[in-house]
């Protein structure tokens, strides 16, 4: 099975989250056996960002892996096992809310979960050293 | 009002004290109401602060990483050569993320009133710094001392200052600093927590420092798009700041000092400390909001209970303050006032002369008009952390309109207060 890395380098619409990941010198960590739960923003994701600030991150891989490192948690978690812990600790160290699942017109229902103030588009993608969701939105801490 | 977008009927109106404020927060306005004279006091009064600011974070970084430990820091506020030609990372040719357009050097008004000051004579440096006509460097230190005394408000820098790893460079830096100096080195050995807390002080200089390089960029940003006609009103000013608190967000704060050629790193970038979350927000907090009472403007009884037992709790600054007996002599915002009053555009001149007292009490209107523009800036702090942890104004989800909803009642519950000054702000003859 691919690894989370694989995952995201061979799939359209993560091109700046790989490349964010390889500035910030975390490709060798998200390979490792982990296993490690990734919330990962699609390239709408990082679009969605007011011009410059991915510009000022990857200039400053230190803080640009502090702010990744909020979008992982230590262990594998499937979308049923988020819902029901209702919040984890990234490997930020700052926690990650988690709320749902909802309706797509966001009323409480079957569907989708979220994840702080990100909505999940795709969930439960495994990989060989942990599990992938798609998020609308950048997390950040606070 | 253009700038707005449509107030949102999908959840019931607020109830709150500041209801009306709050929906013009959630139709992405300001605070501060979107008139025309509003938009003219707060960029006037930017660019008067960017002046005075080039100096401070300056400054500050050259007290941080040069003057460190010295016992006797007499000709700390006099900077050399090599901190005034010090390019600002956000502005000019060399900048990482260029902010203003300007040149990346001190400003070329700061460097003329340092020249010849307010007697526009040049004299030797140390007679104008004598006769106290210079930049008012103690504001400054002021500010950082409120964020060095507040101490726990977010982020991970103050913690970080109570590390082993911490203690280990300072240690490092301290034998460096005071090599061949054997009382120096033996008072360290006695009291080993007295340089470390001198250090930690020393770290929030530098804090402070990285943190205003940035402010003055954007405020000279901000002013010359004003002069070339580019703000519509209040919002879009907003919306500037609201853009480069998440432009320069990541930008790393750390403290380096510099002893002969060697260059020691008591937080090192690679921390991972950032501008918004170690710096912009303890700032935000520590100054706009709690700061502490000033001596010589009026007396408390703690016993009383006339001061907070809680630092949470405290309101001196500048969204509380009474600008006319904090306008005595001596004490920081004074200072702060002072230093803007050298660099005020002609229109607020104009302006300040047509109301109240004219020139005799400009620093009182100047000051009023600085707490307009920090409700501003308070403004933008709150829109950008709307923006960052919670839902766009225009989403159409109604669980996450009221999510926003509360964020901003909780923000604006701390102007509930008498003392707050968010209703005075509201009217123009509030001066």
């Amino acid at each position: 099975m691919p690894t989370i890395v694989d995952i995201a380098v061979n799939n359209e619409g993560f091109s700046t989250l790989v490349a964010a990941v390889q500035a910030a010198g975390l490709v060798e960590a998200l390979q490792s056996p982990g296993p490690f739960t990734v919330f990962a923003p699609n390239d709408a994701a990082f679009a969605k960002l007011p011009a410059g600030t991915v510009q000022t991150l990857v200039q400053n891989p230190p803080q640009l892996a502090r702010i990744l490192k909020f979008h992982v948690v230590a262990g594998k978690y499937t979308q049923d096992q988020l819902i029901a812990l209702g919040t984890v600790d990234s490997l930020e160290g700052a926690p990650i809310p988690i709320d749902g699942p909802f309706d797509s017109d966001g009323s409480d229902g079957e569907g989708s979960f979220e994840v702080k103030n990100a909505t999940v588009l795709a969930a439960d993608i495994e990989a060989d050293n942990g599990i992938i969701h798609v998020i609308d939105t950048v997390i950040l801490m606070g | 009002m253009p700038t707005l977008t449509q107030p949102t009927t999908l959840i019931p109106p607020s109830t709150h004290p500041h209801a009306d404020i709050i929906h013009r927060l959630e139709a992405g306005g300001s605070m501060l109401p979107d008139t025309p004279e509003n938009l003219m006091q707060i960029i006037g009064i930017y660019k008067a602060y960017a002046v005075p600011m080039d100096f401070y974070w300056r400054d500050l970084l050259y007290i941080a990483e040069r003057v460190f430990l010295n016992p006797v820091p007499a000709f700390k506020y006099f900077l050399p050569q090599e901190y005034l030609d010090l390019p600002n990372h956000y502005a000019g040719d060399t900048a990482d993320l260029r902010i203003w357009r300007g040149e990346a050097t001190a400003h070329p008004e700061l460097l003329e009133f340092m020249e010849k000051g307010e007697l526009k004579r040049k004299l030797p440096k140390l007679f104008h710094h004598l006769w106290h006509d210079r930049v008012n460097m103690e504001f400054a230190e002021a500010c950082m001392q409120a964020m060095l005394w507040h101490q726990d408000m977010g982020g991970r820098f103050n913690d970080y200052l109570y590390t082993e790893e911490y203690k280990a460079a300072c240690d490092r830096a301290i034998r460096a600093y005071f090599k061949g100096n054997p009382v120096m080195l033996g008072l360290h050995k006695l009291f080993p927590e007295m340089f470390y807390e001198k250090c930690r002080e020393l770290s929030y200089y530098s804090n402070l420092g990285l943190f205003w390089e940035v402010m003055a960029p954007v405020f000279f940003e901000m002013s010359d798009i004003y002069d070339e006609g580019g703000f519509v009103g209040v919002p879009d000013a907003m919306n500037f700041l609201v853009n480069g608190i998440f432009a320069v967000a990541g930008r790393p704060i750390y403290h380096h000092v510099y002893i002969g050629d060697e260059c020691f790193e008591l937080i090192p970038k690679s921390c991972g400390f950032t501008w918004l979350y170690e710096a912009a927000l303890p700032y935000v907090e520590a100054v706009f909001y709690r700061t502490a009472p000033f001596r010589g403007t009026k007396s408390y009884n703690a016993q009383a209970g006339q001061v907070p037992e809680d630092q949470n709790e405290f309101h001196y600054g500048i969204l509380y303050a009474d600008v006319f007996p904090v306008g005595s002599a001596g004490i920081p915002p004074t200072l702060l006032m002072q230093d803007m009053l050298h660099f005020l555009p002609q229109y607020l001149l104009d302006d300040y002369n047509k109301h109240c007292r004219g020139e005799d009490d400009m620093l009182i209107q100047l000051g009023v008009t600085f707490q307009r523009s920090m409700y501003n800036v308070t403004s933008a702090v709150i829109q950008a952390l709307r923006a960052a942890l919670h839902y766009p104004l225009d989403d159409q989800n109604p669980r996450h309109l009221a999510t926003n909803r509360q964020f901003f009642e909780a923000q604006l519950d701390r102007f509930v207060r008498p003392e707050a000054r968010l209703k005075d702000v509201q009217h123009q003859e509030y001066r």
